[in-house]
């Protein structure tokens, strides 16, 4: 990377919402369906029919304005974007123009141990088009309309971001958020968010921005890392060498790992919006506008901080609770339990369950732990009832099933015992199993006694306190 | 004595009511009344006789069962060929959509259908409802049964025609320059442009839909009141629609201050038809109303904002006719442009595509702000001369069409004349207003005048009501032997 | 007045023939040349009307139409979708 130039990243993203019906007909808003059977005269496009706005679109993109800070147009209209393609079956897109949902807003981003403010333009609400199936095996393009009329919001950055780093983080926070308000799955494999990049760079110290060029179809965290890397030093190339950048319309090639020019600036689309006389104006209330900001959960950069100031979490382990939703919303609650310290939960969280429930592929709420079970166990380990490693047996069992802890430590016979008498017999055994660890301790290599306590540990089946262990180990070697 | 096509709809609704004639021989009156004059008018692009005899069956049925019946059960209606029908080829006489069978009914139809109306086939009209004339459709040139070498006005001309020569009582029609009232002017029958919301849009066969709307012909007012009262309300289906009821039309005048506009009463104007309109205005001046003169200045602009915003809104709700999804499907052999290029060049006619250009000229980079903003913004103060208008007088009478129906052929090759026929009409659906059109007399040649009648948003039940005071001063309106 | 006819017919997908260019721009220059004489109104606000508003709709589905009605007057098809000319992307 040249560091004599700056790289500058705006990028538009785009999200499917999760609203149970389409955008602007009752047909069902769901992936994954046989071709063309999710599919109606209205977005067909057929002839005489006519769109009709679902208002949980509107207040899904609202509650996603008020996440960015973004002011609310609460009087707006749609517009037309007219363009010929096959997938898009009325040769309009309905989408708004002047007059977006949402405008001027901003969202903190965490890049590393910096939170940095990056504008948001603008969002506003539209339909997705359909999907083109190329196979080599048809002598033609097959359309599927399925995802025709799937509503979608298109988030606006402004130029704000400067590195492919802070772009992905950008890009991450922004579906984080998406799936803290529930309003879109939220799963760029899926394509339910889909990205366009503008990439421009400029000399280091320049005010005025150089020539940007967008790139299409990049579909993955990872992708949208790698497009701009790439476009970037192509840029910086063309420029070291004495070229100019042209703007132009880019596709992005994931799997190639380059672009491919689409259109240059000459053939750009003159798209003729204009304000669709299908959808009147409409009107979100003031009071509405009010009760879906008031609908907004905490939100995942400010959850973070306050885990760091109010917990005293790492600021990479806060982040990682917060991003997922399910996870943070458990923790707060075990943490306001007050029953034991937040961070040994949070450990646990970051630990053990975390390894489980990815094992598994399953969410917090598929187990049946409950956040009172978790601090019952952390208070046991505390109280030396059961150790950790006994611990690991009670966390499966309580993940497994709806149970008291303490009820698996009895069942399981997992308490701890402190009682020297009845540990002495195990001590006795070990150090009679192991002489050469015993002669290696008497001669000075005292870490061996971890070895030992080990080895008690696991002919006690984990029931043995190992503090207790510990004492007993070193007193009966020191006799020998 | 009467022949049974010749009754109108109020009549055979109450003689099927007292059980004097059956559904089924008002619907065999009505085919047979087709047989034999459409020949000579070419107002149907398909008849449903089969259909129509069914429906005409079930009416039967349910009044041998004693059931309660609606007020247009059994009587035979054609619908414009804009307006989708489920099942029933709908073409807009467009050769891009000669064979599409609609998988949807309008809500109009399906309300006409729930009240057990007769649906006796598809009428002709100008390509995508665009001209005065309809000579535009693209598989026949419908006349005017006054005078069969003369057009019968556009674009609703097939259905206007179908209810002045008693093919059928009833019609629907469309209008979004004059189209309902344009032709029930030239062929000396009822039509009625409701006010834009009233009815819904749903299954109506896009032209420009912030002036869509559509409308019922019939050769008296109550008919034309009885169709209107079974299509307005509110539809879920379509965003712009809006609650619309119809009262009790009384044909009262008394009392009413109607306002004529000199606007409308121009050089452009033939002296026939001034004088036709005036009479009609002392008429009614004589039976209780006061005239008083207003002033409506922007007319003039009317015309060309009508022109920017319809073309620029049919440019983009034709834009779908692309030979992918349905109709007519150009070179499929080579590219996806070379398709698009050829559908809807063959598949289109030649005003068709004349209004496509001009509305994607108007809504190019570069022109939106001069001139479709300019007309949108022009759309307004014309509302806004009407709404001050309606503070002056309750209706606002005018003529409908410059001249009594012309010659088939006689103005096909200027556009701009053709436009000009438009003039007085264009201006009710730029303010969204409803607009009635009824005979008030003839011209030297025998043919009919018509004379429209403005109201003030969901006025139409008073319209009405001045309509059926005028109607019934002058004894009926004449009807057309043929 | 001039009109890129061309350009126009390019983006309303039309293919108008050479010779009948100068007939439609002639044409068309008649049509617009009628708001040549349209007051001047400007306005920077955007074309909104608060008075004539639309009520939304609730989100609840309805069953959606079978497939083969929807086909049924495409004029290509192949395993359940419409076919168009191969699409490069």
């Amino acid at each position: 990377m040249n560091n004599n130039f700056e790289t500058v990243i705006g990028l538009e993203v785009h999200a499917e919402l999760n609203t149970k019906t389409k955008i602007f007909c009752s047909c069902e808003n769901r992936f994954g369906a046989e071709v063309n059977t999710l599919c109606c005269p209205i977005c067909m496009g057929l002839p005489g029919t006519l769109p009709v706005l679902n208002r949980q679109v509107v207040e899904s993109a609202v509650r996603m304005g008020h996440a960015l800070n973004c002011r609310i147009n609460g009087v707006t209209k749609q517009d037309r974007k007219n363009y010929f393609y096959p997938d898009l079956p009325k040769a309009y897109q309905i989408s708004q123009f002047d007059v977006p949902l949402c405008e001027g807003g901003y969202l903190d981003v965490l890049v590393g141990d910096e939170v940095r403010r990056i504008g948001v333009t603008r969002i506003h609400i539209e339909e997705d088009a359909g999907k083109l199936i190329h196979d080599d095996s048809f002598d033609g393009t097959l359309c599927d309309y399925n995802r025709c009329g799937v509503p979608l919001i298109e988030i606006v950055s402004e130029p704000d971001l400067r590195s492919a780093d802070e772009a992905k983080a950008y890009l991450e926070t922004i579906t984080t958020i998406l799936l803290y308000l529930g309003i879109s799955d939220a799963k760029m494999q899926e394509g339910s968010v889909r990205c366009d990049v503008n990439v421009s760079v400029r000399p280091r110290g320049a005010s005025e921005f150089g020539t940007r060029c967008e790139m299409k179809n990049v579909n993955s965290f990872g992708a949208v890392y790698r497009a701009i890397v790439y476009e970037a030093e192509r840029q910086m190339e063309v420029l070291a060498s004495g070229g100019t950048i042209q703007q132009e319309t880019r596709r992005w090639d994931d799997a190639k790992g380059k672009s491919i020019l689409m259109r240059s600036k000459e053939d750009a689309q003159d798209y003729r919006y204009f304000p669709d006389p299908d959808l009147l104006t409409f009107v979100v209330s003031e009071e509405k506008i009010a009760a879906l900001k008031a609908s907004l959960p905490e939100l995942p950069t400010a959850r973070t901080l306050r885990y760091v100031k109010d917990f005293g979490l790492q600021k990479v382990d806060a982040q990682l609770l917060s991003v997922n939703k399910a996870r943070a919303d458990f923790f707060d609650a075990c943490a306001a339990l007050g029953r034991c310290e937040a961070k040994i939960a949070a450990n646990w969280l970051l630990g053990d369950i975390a390894k489980i429930l990815n094992e598994q592929r399953i969410e917090i709420t598929d187990t049946a732990l409950t956040p009172e079970h978790l601090a019952d166990m952390i208070v046991l380990i505390n109280k030396g009832t059961i150790s950790n490693t006994a611990a690991k047996t009670v966390l499966e069992e309580i993940m497994r099933r709806d149970v008291e802890p303490a009820q698996v430590v009895e069942e399981k016979g997992l308490a701890q015992i402190s009682d020297a008498s009845a540990l002495s017999g195990i001590v006795d055994q070990v150090l009679a199993d192991n002489p050469k660890a015993v002669a290696d301790y008497k001669k000075g290599k005292v870490n061996v006694a971890g070895f030992l306590v080990g080895q008690c540990m696991k002919a006690s089946r984990g029931q043995g306190n190992p503090a207790t262990l510990r004492d007993m180990v070193i007193e009966a070697i020191q006799k020998l | 004595m009467r022949k049974l096509y010749e009754y109108s709809a109020t009549e055979l609704s109450s003689l099927l009511r007292g059980r004097e004639v059956s559904a089924a021989e008002i619907t065999e009156a009505a085919l047979g009344r087709i047989e034999a004059v459409e020949g000579q008018v070419d107002a149907f692009l398909t008849v449903t006789a089969d259909e129509a005899r069914a429906a005409a069956e079930r009416v039967d049925a349910k009044i041998a069962a004693g059931e309660e019946l609606a007020p247009l059960a059994g009587i035979p209606v054609a619908v414009k060929d804009n307006i989708c029908t489920r099942g029933v080829r709908t073409t807009c006489a467009s050769r891009m959509l000669e064979n599409f069978v609609p998988p949807y009914d309008a809500t109009v139809t399906e309300k006409l259908e729930a009240q057990g109306a007769v649906l006796t086939g598809k009428t002709n009209m100008d390509e995508f409802a665009m001209g005065g004339s309809c000579e535009n459709s693209y598989f026949k040139k419908t006349k005017n049964p006054w005078d069969t070498s003369r057009v019968p006005g556009g674009s609703s001309g097939g259905s206007a025609a179908a209810v002045a020569s008693c093919e059928v009582p009833l019609a629907l029609g469309s209008d979004t320059g004059g189209s309902v009232r344009c032709p029930a002017s030239f062929c000396g029958i009822v039509g009625l442009k409701p006010t834009y919301g009233a009815v819904s849009r749903y299954g109506l066969v896009a032209f420009a839909s912030s002036l869509d709307q559509i409308g019922p012909f019939g050769r008296t007012v109550d008919d034309v009141a009885l169709l209107y009262g079974a299509i307005c309300g509110h539809d879920p289906r379509d965003a712009t629609s809006k609650n619309a009821a119809l009262g009790e039309v009384r044909g009262e005048v008394k009392g009413l201050r109607l306002g004529v506009p000199k606007e409308y009463f121009g050089e452009g104007i033939s002296p026939e038809v001034k004088a036709a309109v005036y009479a009609a205005v002392e008429r009614l001046k004589g039976l209780g109303a006061e005239v008083v003169e207003i002033s409506l200045p922007s007319t003039d602009y009317a015309l060309a904002a009508y022109y920017i915003i319809s073309s620029a809104e049919a440019s983009s709700n034709l834009a779908r006719y692309d030979g992918v999804k349905y109709g007519f499907s150009g070179n499929r052999e080579g590219t996806l442009n070379d398709l698009y290029l050829s559908t809807r060049s063959q598949g289109f006619g030649a005003e068709v595509k004349r209004r496509i250009m001009l509305g994607t000229y108007v809504l190019s980079s570069g022109y939106y702000d001069a001139y479709y903003k300019r007309a949108k913004l022009l759309q307004g103060v014309i509302g806004q001369e009407f709404a001050d208008a309606f503070e002056k007088c309750d209706a606002i009478v005018t003529p409908v069409n410059p001249t009594t129906a012309f010659k088939l052929g006689e103005k096909c090759d200027d556009p701009v004349q053709m436009y000009a026929t438009d003039v007085c009409t264009v201006t009710v659906n730029i303010a969204g207003l409803p607009g009635v059109s009824l005979p008030c007399g003839s011209d030297a040649a025998g043919l009919p005048i018509g004379m429209q009648v403005i109201g003030p948003r969901f006025s139409e039940t008073r319209l009405l009501s001045i309509a059926k005071c005028y109607e019934t001063a002058v004894g009926g309106f004449a009807v057309k032997e043929m | 007045m001039e009109i890129d006819v061309r350009h126009i017919a390019r983006l309303a997908k039309l293919d108008i023939p050479e010779e009948e260019l100068p007939r439609m721009e002639q044409e068309l220059s008649s049509i617009v040349s009628m708001v040549e004489k349209l007051p001047e109104l400007a306005s920077k606000e955007s074309l909104l009307d608060p008075e004539n508003t639309m009520e939304l709709r609730p989100d609840v589905v309805q069953p959606s139409f079978p497939r083969d009605e929807m086909l049924k007057n495409a004029p290509d098809t192949a395993a359940g979708c419409l076919m168009v000319p191969k699409v490069v992307e």
